[in-house]
């Protein structure tokens, strides 16, 4: 990550002014055990009070980074009920970074808190359609499966 | 061009703090320190 991602022009900046970077070691005690971290580099996106909300384990490139943290950040929002300011980071990364391997949890989740906004089904069936024909083959269009009946 | 440099919290009582002040996410890294 030190060699790779985090140099990048693009994600110094959205490390920098999207959330707030804390590194410690992975040996740190309590936090070790507390966040049961087995292996590096482990990234977690906590919100304000310490909740984790996202997590990932292994070297990310600079685009998936970016795209893991947006996710981790829309997933706090998401969490918390604030379904608006989540819907606006899904479609971030679905806009911006369609091809990273958290478009398709993003796009999934952007029907779930488009029902849940709105409490119409329509999101739910939008999600699935989107999934069936963009990400297919990922894990997130079969949990959607069900909402094409909607 | 802006140039942007990762200035990285170490404490996580720090990070909750300009985390709340600065309505922000925080991003935990656990590296290897090698």
């Amino acid at each position: 990550m030190d060699a790779v991602s985090y140099p990048q022009e693009a994600v110094a900046e959205f490390v920098s002014t999207r959330t707030v970077p804390l590194r410690i070691p992975a040996d740190a005690q309590p936090h070790a055990t507390n966040f049961g971290v087995r292996w590096t580099p482990t990234l977690v996106t906590l919100d304000r009070d310490g909740t984790e909300h996202h997590r990932t384990v292994g070297f990310l490139p600079p685009e998936e980074l970016i795209a893991s943290l947006l996710l981790g950040s829309a997933k706090c929002h998401f969490d918390a009920g604030r379904f608006s300011e989540a819907l606006t980071e899904f479609d971030e990364i679905l806009a911006r970074h369609p091809k990273t391997d958290a478009a398709p949890e993003a796009a999934f989740l952007q029907g779930v808190a488009g029902y849940k906004h709105t409490h119409d089904p329509k999101p739910l069936k939008a999600a699935y359609e989107k999934l069936a024909a963009v990400y297919p083959d990922s894990p997130w269009a079969k949990r959607a499966l069900p909402y094409r009946l909607l | 061009m802006p140039h942007h440099q990762i200035r990285w919290e170490t404490e996580l009582s720090q990070a909750l703090a300009r985390a709340k002040a600065e309505n922000r996410p925080v991003l935990l890294d656990f590296f290897n320190p090698g």
